[in-house]
């Protein structure tokens, strides 16, 4: 028995260590000095740099700490488990109290009650009580809620409530806390993360994961058919946009263009513009033509190759503008004949006879720039997302509901005083938000005691 | 620019409008403070009006977005947001002694804005969302409540001071009461921070469907759930244990620090996503 009993308060204490709300500031503020350390040592650098920045000796404490992976080291996930452990506990211990006051409410006021209020005005009225009783629940319906009226041995109790709601709107934030880290597990062991960079023309069907050295066979495959990059007047860069296919048993079966900000999603996988890159050398088209319109040969240079035009001479590339002096895209080229000098000029793309001008036996046109490009993607699986999603739109409301409504409670007693008169009690209790209560209050102090029978 | 001489202008309201309520506080003239609330109302109205002419400008020049893309436009807007809320707070509790603790962060934050470049730039492609929107707005909504909560904080702890000295008259003489300055600490965190809460959520969002994942401890993700931590401290010490007055007046002050860590601090001094970090 003895044992027992023992067992019993060691479990009771671990009960309130779980429940108690010195954990839960406890495991708050760990949680944000964690982060902040977070935040000041760069997370997930190469060691070189580290080396720059700490001292071995540092840099040994600091990985026996996991502080530079910490977000993701054992003792923040154990913080993480306390707090999500803390507001189970919490929940599981206060719910049920909060659910019985709610579902049996006191609506009687007996002097214990009365005493224990911060609300309460007292007044005589001439008058039958049953009367009364009925006047006053007319005017508490106008001016607060409908009361439930009961009576008990020649005394009258009046009660309403409002805003019942508030009591819950703690659980549903402390919940939907939980539920977003369930989420996020779900999303952490079903999904995936990882990237692909794809050279236009080219397709991917295995995606490496981030961080790790696995790859994720998709089940389908997705090419790059082109990439391109828009600029402002200024040059900046305005989108980046490739034009993919999902292609599956060997079919095109998706075919989107995406952008940042602008995903494409097949069967749960989304792909995400994220960055691109050149994939090997550019080249420019030359177009060589005759004069009086005839014979015409095109031409593909690479930078710092030349390319025989029959029976005219060599040319090369060797520079390009994106914008020439407003007159647009632009390629310098150097020809050379033989026995002249080697001779430099600029082709216009906007200008195709714009060559004509040396009056020679052939001109020259440029028609374009073959940048071949990498898109570079960012694919994610993540079937926990739209739990994450269910549990931020209840933290929302659930923070409304707690903080702006409050459950407020009047009651009135209707008793037969020793004048003959009929002695009324108003008093009222809130469980937030004391100080609008209060005004309110006030007013329909005023309002009941203006009543007319 | 025309949005940004309006702006010029807005600083200086803000400033007669700060000058105004200190100078009625200590002046104990309500007239000055009566021309203060004038002043901020002309604020207000020229304020909006530059942020709808950077917004009309933007689109002539091609680059159409809504300005709260960069360190000046958020700074402004930050000031817009606190203007509007102090003039919600002083029209419904009536006093215009707030004005001299609110009003000197608007100003504060304009002097701070001039010192940044000003021109409409063009959007980088991962900014172009309409996740911005909401994004943006709601985070300087929970901050502007902040800021006025950590201004009424400092006011509550000079009253209390006074008080307990047994001092009456003097500057906060004419403050309203210890009871409804602690009110108001409370009250202006509990309507910032639905909007903090909404703000990060709306920014997972934006980050979820901008490159696949909803929170990647960047440092100014971990900061803003830094803010959010201490402020659901305050609530739960307040609600849960009755932290009233001083110690509730102190933890919105720290709160308001860490919000504005976490709004300039992280760019200035960490390094991260955000539009604004090298600008």
């Amino acid at each position: 028995m003895a044992d027992a009993k023992h067992a019993e308060s060691l479990m009771d204490r671990v009960w309130k260590f779980f429940t108690s709300l010195k954990l839960a500031i406890f495991v708050i503020i760990f949680l944000a000095i964690a982060s902040i350390i977070g935040t000041v040592i760069e997370q997930n650098q190469p060691l070189e740099k580290y080396r720059q920045i700490y001292t071995d000796g540092t840099i040994r404490l600091f990985e026996k700490l996991s502080l530079f992976d910490m977000y993701h080291s054992w003792w923040f996930l154990l913080l993480l488990v306390l707090f999500t452990v803390n507001l189970i506990c919490c929940t599981v211990d206060r719910l049920p109290r909060v659910v019985r006051i709610v579902r049996n409410p006191k609506t009687t006021l007996d002097e214990n009650l009365e005493k224990s209020l911060g609300f309460v005005d007292r007044w005589k009225k001439k008058g039958e009580l049953a009367a009364l009783a009925e006047t006053y629940r007319a005017a508490m319906g106008g001016a607060f809620a409908r009361p439930r009226v009961t009576e008990n041995s020649g005394t009258f109790h009046l009660y309403a409530e409002k805003g019942v709601a508030s009591r819950f709107g703690v659980y549903v934030t402390h919940i939907s806390i939980i539920i977003i880290f369930l989420g996020a597990i779900v999303g952490n062991v079903l999904g995936f993360k990882g990237y692909a960079n794809i050279v236009e023309g080219e397709s991917v069907r295995r995606i490496p994961t981030r961080g790790g050295t696995n790859h994720v066979d998709l089940g389908f495959s997705v090419r790059c058919n082109k990439f391109w990059v828009e600029y402002y007047p200024n040059g900046q860069p305005k989108e980046y946009a490739s034009d993919l296919s999902v292609i599956e048993n060997g079919r095109e079966v998706l075919r989107k263009t995406i952008e940042v900000n602008d995903p494409l999603q097949y069967k749960g996988v989304w792909f995400y513009q994220a960055s691109y890159g050149p994939a090997g050398a550019s080249t420019v088209t030359v177009t060589v033509s005759n004069p009086d319109g005839g014979q015409r040969e095109t031409i593909s240079l690479s930078p710092g190759r030349h390319a025989e035009i029959s029976g005219y001479g060599k040319i090369s590339a060797v520079d390009y503008r994106p914008d020439f002096q407003g007159l647009g895209p632009a390629l310098l080229v150097v020809l050379e004949k033989p026995g002249t000098q080697p001779a430099q000029f600029w082709l216009l793309k906007a200008f195709p006879e714009f060559d004509r001008q040396r009056k020679d036996t052939r001109y020259l046109s440029f028609a374009g720039l073959n940048e071949i490009f990498f898109t570079g993607l960012q694919v994610a699986r993540d079937p926990g997302v739209n739990i994450v999603w269910l549990g931020c739109a209840l933290m929302v409301i659930g923070i409304i509901i707690a903080f702006f409504l409050s459950h407020q409670r009047l009651w009135i007693r209707l008793s037969r005083g020793g004048d003959g008169r009929v002695e009324v009690v108003l008093a009222g209790s809130t469980n937030k938000n004391r100080l609008a209560f209060e005004k309110k209050f006030e007013k329909i102090q005023g309002d009941m005691k203006a009543v007319k029978p | 620019m025309l949005n940004v001489r309006l702006f010029d202008l807005t600083t200086l309201l803000f400033g007669v409008a700060s000058v105004n309520y200190v100078a009625a506080l200590y002046g104990k003239k309500e007239t000055i403070a009566r021309i203060g609330t004038w002043v901020c109302i002309a604020a207000a109205i020229v304020s909006t009006a530059a942020i709808g002419v950077r917004w009309a400008e933007s689109y002539k020049m091609g680059i159409g977005r809504i300005p709260v893309t960069n360190l000046y436009e958020s700074l402004v807007f930050f000031a817009w947001s606190v203007n509007l809320f102090y003039l919600a707070v002083e029209w419904k509790y009536k006093s215009r002694t707030f004005g001299a603790f609110v009003m000197p962060i608007a100003f504060g934050t304009m002097l701070f804005a001039l010192t940044n470049e000003s021109s409409i730039q063009p959007l980088v492609p991962a900014l172009q969302s309409y996740w911005l929107h909401a994004h943006v707005i709601t985070c300087f909504v929970g901050y502007a409540g902040f800021a006025v909560s950590a201004g009424v904080a400092v006011m509550f702890l000079m009253k209390a001071k006074r008080e307990e000295r047994k001092v009456t008259g003097g500057v906060v003489g004419r403050f309203p009461s210890t009871k409804v300055l602690d009110d108001l600490v409370y009250k202006a965190i509990v309507w910032g921070f639905p909007f903090l809460t909404a703000g990060i959520i709306t920014g997972a969002a934006w980050a979820n469907y901008a490159w696949g994942t909803y929170w990647s401890w960047d440092p100014k993700e971990t900061w803003s759930l830094i803010v959010w931590l201490v402020y659901a401290a305050f609530l739960h010490a307040r609600v849960t244990r009755g932290w009233h007055g001083r110690r509730a007046a102190i933890l919105s002050i720290i709160g308001f620090l860490a919000t504005i860590f976490c709004y300039l601090g992280v760019n200035l001094v960490l390094s991260g996503l955000h539009s604004y970090g090298g600008a």
